[in-house]
């Protein structure tokens, strides 16, 4: 897994490629942290190029989740493949997590 | 032997693509079709990472054998740990209402496969044998 930071229209958005499983996503969670720790108030996640993800990979995004939504931060995600979409529809995940098509779906809500 | 993939990985989890890679394959090689096929590598990987996290406690340098072979009603894959014996009754996921992380693993399992059982015969560690039935035989 990778781990790319842009900034778009002013706010972080990090673009993961690669597989997040157990072996990456300890690395993911340090760096979704590193900014939940500051209390980042957006944080939007681009999924284009995400292979694969497992439940420790998921663990890790809901973990964030419910640590912005403590202090009324926005995890959002855009362009997830559709497998992974399925496995988040599965888990009735797609139900907790703001998930928009694109980019400018994210930043025009 | 015959038309039997087995694999031995140390239970690091960075050996997760290779059982993921191999089991992908494999479901190709038996004919399942590409979502079946994604969804067993997500069951498998699902299943050694159990291993690692609660049979090996996050012991790296330890030993995970797992097995491919189509039986007769089926498509089998048996994973093999030496280490704390599962307690399958107590091994159950969280509820899809329940948001926390974790939980998840074991619906990914059940999932796709039809029996997932720990062989009561394995003296030391632990055999998960997980059968996904082909479609005529359900």
């Amino acid at each position: 897994m990778n781990i790319t930071i842009i900034i778009y229209k002013g706010e972080k958005v990090l673009e993961l490629s690669g597989d997040i499983d157990m072996y990456s996503s300890p690395e993911l969670r340090e760096q979704l942290m590193s900014y939940i720790m500051k209390k980042i108030p957006s944080l939007s996640i681009n999924f284009d190029k995400v292979s694969y993800i497992d439940s420790s990979g998921i663990a890790t995004f809901v973990e964030s989740l419910k640590c912005m939504k403590l202090y009324g931060g926005r995890l959002r995600f855009f362009s997830i493949p559709e497998g992974i979409m399925e496995i988040f529809r599965f888990s009735k995940l797609d139900r907790v997590f703001d998930i928009y098509g694109n980019i400018e779906d994210v930043f025009n809500s | 032997m015959k038309d039997t993939i087995v694999i031995t990985i140390p239970s690091h989890p960075k050996f997760l693509s290779v059982v993921r890679a191999v089991t992908v394959g494999a479901g190709r090689l038996f004919e399942f079709d590409e979502a079946a096929a994604e969804d067993i590598k997500l069951a498998v990987d699902e299943a050694c990472t159990n291993i690692i996290k609660h049979a090996y406690k996050g012991d790296t340098a330890r030993k995970i054998v797992i097995k491919y072979k189509v039986i007769r009603k089926g498509f089998q894959v048996v994973i093999e740990d030496n280490g704390v014996r599962a307690k399958p009754e107590s091994i159950r996921g969280r509820s899809f209402d329940d948001i926390r992380p974790g939980g998840l693993g074991i619906h990914f399992i059940k999932r796709v496969f039809d029996i997932y059982r720990f062989d009561p015969k394995r003296k030391k560690g632990n055999r998960l044998v997980l059968i996904k039935y082909f479609k005529r035989d359900k």
